[in-house]
This record gives C-alpha cells, sequence and structure tokens, in this order.
C-alpha cells in the first residue's frame, strides 16, 4: 500500500480536474491472489547507497567542475612562452602557463619570492640563535676546564633564612631568658 | 604530387580513415577554439647572479644559502647540458652503426671533455654535496696540483 501524492506525473493527467483530491493511497491491482506474505530478502541498502553516492558526485562534482574545466581549456586556453620584454617585471602569476595555475597564483598562494625572502629571514634568525648557543657552550667549556672564573660554577648562598632563624633564636632568648 | 599527398590507393584509405576522427576535432579546433581565445603570454623564470661562495664571509649564512641555490641551479643546467651532448653521441652511433668509431671521434672526444669537466666539478660530492663541499674539492684540486704537479702525473715523493 502506498501513498503518492498529486503532483506526480501519472496521476497529473488524471486529478487535473478536482486538485483537493491531493493524497491517493494506490493500490496495485495485481489480479487478488494468496494471502498477504512478508518476503524475506536480501537488504539492497549498499546497492541504494551506491546510486545515492554516484547521483550526487556527479551532481555536484562531475557535471560542473567538468564543465567549468572544459569551458577554461577552450575558451581561455593556456598562455604563449614568450621572452621577457626589456624593463618589464612579470608578476608573479604571469610565470605559469595554466590559466587555473595563474589563477591560483594571482590569488591563493604566496609568490616564490615572497617564500624566498621568508625562508632567507629565518635561516638568519637561526642562525643567529646557532651562533650564540655555540658561545654558551664554548665558554662553560671553557670556564670548567679552567676553573678561574666564579660565574658558573660558583653557587651563592642566600643568608635570609639564617638571619631568620638568628632573628626567632634571639626573640626567644629575650622571652625566656634562656 | 605534394609532399604530403597519399602515394597509393591504400594510403588513401588509410586517411579516410583516419580523418574520421580527425576530421571533427580539427573542424572543433580551428573554428570554436582558435576563435574565441585571448592572446596572452608566460615567461620563463630568470634568476640573478648571485655572489658565489669564494665572495661570502664565513658567519653570512644568507649568502652562503643563495649561493647553494645557485650552486644547484648551475648544477642542474650543467646536467642538461651533459645529457644533450650524450644523446648526441648516441644518436651519431645509431646513425653511423659500424663507422661510428671514426665518424664520431669529434662527438665522442666533445663528450668525453665535457663528461671529465662536470666530474671534476660535481663529481663524488656525495648526496649532501652542497657548495662548500665543492668549493673544498677544489681548493684541495688545487693544493693537491701544487704540490705534485697537474692531476694524472702521479703523486711526488714527499722527500723529493
Amino acid at each position: 500500500m502506498s501513498v503518492i501524492s498529486c503532483l506526480r506525473l501519472s496521476s497529473l493527467r488524471n486529478n487535473i480536474i478536482s486538485p483537493t483530491k491531493c493524497l491517493i493511497t494506490v493500490q496495485r491491482e495485481m489480479g487478488h491472489g494468496g494471502p498477504k506474505k512478508m518476503v524475506i530478502t536480501a537488504s539492497r541498502w549498499q546497492w541504494h547507497k551506491y546510486k545515492d553516492l554516484l547521483h550526487f558526485y556527479t551532481m555536484l562534482g562531475l557535471i560542473p567542475l567538468g564543465t567549468l574545466v572544459f569551458a577554461i581549456n577552450v575558451f581561455i586556453g593556456p598562455a604563449k612562452l614568450a621572452p621577457i620584454p626589456e624593463d618589464y617585471n612579470p608578476k608573479n602569476w604571469e610565470y605559469y602557463q595554466h590559466p587555473i595555475s595563474r589563477f591560483l597564483a594571482r590569488f591563493l598562494y604566496p609568490s616564490h619570492q615572497q617564500d624566498y625572502e621568508k625562508y632567507l629571514h629565518f635561516v638568519y634568525e637561526e642562525n643567529e640563535k646557532k651562533q650564540m648557543r655555540l658561545l654558551e657552550t664554548k665558554v662553560k667549556e671553557m670556564m670548567a676546564e679552567r676553573g678561574d672564573s666564579q660565574a658558573f660554577y660558583y653557587r651563592p648562598i642566600l643568608t635570609k633564612y639564617h638571619r631568620y632563624v638568628r632573628k626567632v633564636y634571639d626573640d626567644l632568648d629575650d622571652t625566656r631568658g634562656y | 604530387m605534394g609532399v604530403g599527398d597519399p602515394l597509393n590507393q591504400f594510403e588513401a584509405f588509410v586517411n579516410a580513415v583516419g580523418s574520421v576522427f580527425d576530421g571533427p576535432v580539427t573542424w572543433f579546433r580551428e573554428s570554436v577554439v582558435d576563435k574565441n581565445r585571448p592572446e596572452y603570454y608566460w615567461y620563463h623564470r630568470q634568476f640573478r647572479r648571485v655572489p658565489t661562495i669564494d665572495e661570502c664571509y664565513t658567519d653570512d649564512i644568507v649568502c652562503f644559502v643563495e649561493a647553494n641555490e645557485q650552486f644547484k641551479r648551475d648544477r642542474m643546467v650543467d646536467n642538461e647540458v651533459l645529457s644533450i651532448l650524450r644523446q648526441r653521441h648516441h644518436d651519431c652511433i645509431l646513425y653511423e652503426g659500424h663507422d661510428h668509431k671514426e665518424k664520431c671521434a669529434s662527438i665522442k672526444e666533445q663528450y668525453d671533455k665535457a663528461a671529465e669537466n662536470w666530474f671534476i666539478k660535481y663529481g663524488d660530492l656525495g648526496v649532501y654535496g652542497d657548495v662548500k663541499a665543492a668549493y673544498m674539492k677544489q681548493k684541495h684540486r688545487l693544493l693537491w696540483e701544487r704540490r705534485h704537479g697537474p692531476v694524472g702525473t702521479g703523486m711526488k715523493n714527499p722527500m723529493e
């Protein structure tokens, strides 16, 4: 027993006169045979899911992107190679041939020059740190080897706790008398 | 009879079969594609020459990095040049056949000299060989030549 909306094409022809009859129950006319049974079949869920996914990826992916790429390749086309004119500095996207690559280079990706200069700066900073660390280790080694500098191996003694203890002892002396 | 005309009926038939596939594609290209495409250009990236490793201070890391990149680019160019010379030699051998030892002698000599020079500059540097390694290799070679004479004439006894 299935319920079909009256907007379906087959029933439009029948019910076009009276739109009130908008939900009809359709019963299959198959010659009234036998008692009602529940037919046990294997699941067709995987097949239905496959069709669903196929339609999804085709409609949303293949067709729009396919037509876009086709249109770009046919109506814009790849660039022609030319020698760089005198006194002209090409922009960073003019070094690519395909229009989509040019688009990505122009609006999405950083330029080669920017990457290169950032890399050089990074290398410079890391090298500064490296030189300082090398200097530190060398100084430590020298101090350990010669042992003539108080700087690194000197263990300072804090006197504030000794002062506090003495003060407590003095106070006890004053109050108790011994 | 022009150069591209079919020589006989069989060739004409084969051309006709090919044009079943080629015809529509060529028509589409000439009438739709070529008419509507804009004219625009792309260029090959050109790198400026930067100071080489022998002009860099020892603690100048940026100068070293740039010299290294330039060295790698120059090595790629030299690899391609050597490939072209090698391909020329192989093509000459293929063309001359059994006479190649005499006919291809000049090309072989050109390639051998280029390969020797390539090995002097870039050979045996290893996977991690950077521009410093190449520079030190050159320095060691010059010292060796100062002590023992040109490479290939043998080592002199240290007692001499």
